[in-house]
């Protein structure tokens, strides 16, 4: 034992006046620094010395310290991972740091940022651990409070994306159910007109009541072409008028259809305008140029020209009187009104024979 | 035609079925019943003996259509036909169904699909492609020979 004691100078430290005459003695007693030193040799390695640093620190007093194995210091939050770590460095005779959780004397947890050192005598043999303490409780704490934060954050993000996920579906689904109710009310406004002019002798109001029939049916069709769409903001003009002549021109075998659509999209605001005024250019060419039983040609074109949308209906009927001049009807009447909302031009041409209706949409309009 | 096509109405808005009825008249059908749930549609399904049934998704008693409609194709051998506003909520074999009708439809395009599958089911195969507004299913489209189209229900 005197020979290891020699080799570190641990006797001046260990006896009870340690440091009087040894000034490294007394250095070590008197820093700030929490130290201690266990026997490496004795069973169970037993605390040898302790500073004043580390009976402050721990707030054990000397003879409750000396002769124990320092694992005293652990207790129920240690990180058993840091702790075998510890003891596995201390059978190996390895130095080691670790951040270990211990508690003071009170029960009170700190963070201690130990390090433990071998110390070898001259033949090399294993005699001494030197342990330091240093109390980082703060700096963990705001360590933990760092990654709390942090997690709090990533959490209150996740959260947000999910709310954002719950809100996208809710409006998905409050969107299908909007659609639905609109489909079956404009099919329940459609039964009702069909109901009615079959009821209806009068001729001239089952013309009117077939009329507004027609119109429901327009954008009865501009509501099923949007909601078929990807974009629910675009509106596919050559589309819609594909589905609105197939839908009249297919219960009139003799009437010959010549369709030349060229895709264009228009914004979905307008499309019920648009829609409607087509339909009524539409009628139109059936009531008048192609009237009812009479065969002939219809002509739609829809086409991007001149920074233009331009829309074309013709027929080959008796044309336009000779004049040029003519009283508008009630359909007409709303064509003009909805080219003026869509801010396009109207106007009719002659053919020979027949009309040429021609509506002109500006594309930025 | 020689046998006119029995038709079974089942849709839960009275004015529609009346409506309906009309159309399946002019079309040249019969209807045979209308049935305002799935229940006694299937009921109704089992007892008429229908050649096809007009099916609304949304019924008196809920979404119901779907599985009616799978009931009167698989136990009562009718063809089913859907017209509803929620072609996108229809499985994608159509519940067995030979197509369908998207709402709101027109008085014209029903009873040109009502022309329409009466003359594909005399006939065993169609000459034409489905007329504007009505959507075979796939396997309606290749019993009768139809060159898969956009789906514009």
């Amino acid at each position: 034992m005197s020979e290891r004691r020699d080799t570190f100078r641990a006797e001046s430290l260990l006896t009870p006046r340690a440091g009087i005459d040894d000034p490294f003695a007394a250095a070590v007693h008197a820093t700030r620094m929490s130290m201690i030193i266990a026997d490496a040799q004795a069973p169970d390695m037993p605390i040898v010395f302790a500073n004043d640093a580390f009976l402050a620190l721990s707030g054990y007093p000397r003879d409750e310290i000396l002769g124990r194995n320092c694992r005293f210091l652990q207790g129920p939050d240690t990180d058993p991972e840091a702790a075998r770590r510890l003891a596995q460095a201390i059978a190996d005779g390895a130095p080691v740091n670790v951040d270990i959780l211990n508690y003071s004397k009170d029960g009170k947890p700190f963070w201690n940022a130990l390090q433990i050192s071998p110390v070898h005598n001259a033949e090399g043999l294993l005699v001494y651990f030197i342990g330091s303490q240093i109390d980082v409780t703060a700096r963990k704490n705001a360590e933990n409070r760092l990654v709390a934060d942090r997690e709090g954050l990533v959490s209150a993000a996740t959260e947000q994306a999910r709310a954002a996920e719950q809100a996208v579906a809710e409006r998905t689904a409050l969107l299908h159910e909007v659609d639905h109710r609109v489909k079956n009310n404009l099919q329940l406004i459609s039964s009702l007109l069909v109901l009615q002019t079959r009821r209806t002798e009068d001729q001239r109001t089952r013309v009117a009541l077939q009329s507004m029939l027609s119109r429901v049916s327009a954008i009865a069709t501009v509501h099923r072409r949007l909601f078929q769409s990807r974009d629910l903001e675009r509106f596919d003009v050559a589309a819609f008028v594909r589905d609105l002549v197939g839908d009249v021109s297919l219960s009139r075998d003799e009437v010959e259809v010549d369709l030349d659509l060229q895709s264009i999209e228009i914004a979905a605001a307008q499309a019920a305008p648009l829609a409607l005024a087509v339909n009524e250019l539409l009628d139109n060419a059936f009531a008048h140029g192609l009237a009812e039983g009479r065969a002939g040609r219809l002509g739609v074109r829809v086409q991007r020209q001149n920074g233009h949308y331009v829309i074309e209906i013709c027929d080959d009927g008796p044309g336009l009187p000779p004049s040029g001049q003519f009283a508008p009807g009630f359909g007409l009447t709303i064509v003009g009104l909805l080219a003026q909302q869509l801010r396009a031009e109207l106007r009719f041409e002659p053919t020979t024979p027949g009309v040429r209706a021609i509506l002109e949409l500006p594309v930025n309009a | 035609m020689s046998n006119p096509l029995s038709v079974l109405i089942v849709e839960d808005e009275a004015l529609l079925a009346v409506e309906l009825g009309f159309l399946v008249e002019e079309a040249g059908c019969v209807e045979v019943g209308h049935a305002l749930d799935s229940a006694v549609a299937v009921q109704m399904a089992g007892r008429l003996k229908p050649d096809i049934a007009l099916v609304d998704v949304h019924l008196a008693d809920g979404p119901t259509g779907v599985d009616a409609a799978r009931e009167i194709v698989a136990h009562h051998g009718a063809m089913v036909l859907f017209m509803t506003a929620n072609v996108k909520r229809l499985p994608d074999d159509l519940a067995g169904a030979c197509g369908v009708i998207g709402k709101p439809y027109t008085d014209r395009a029903v009873r040109r699909a009502l022309t329409y599958l009466a003359h594909c089911l005399e006939r065993g195969c169609a000459d034409a492609p489905p007329p504007p507004g009505l959507t075979l299913s796939d396997s309606y489209a290749a019993r009768w020979g139809v060159q898969p189209l956009e789906k514009t229900a």
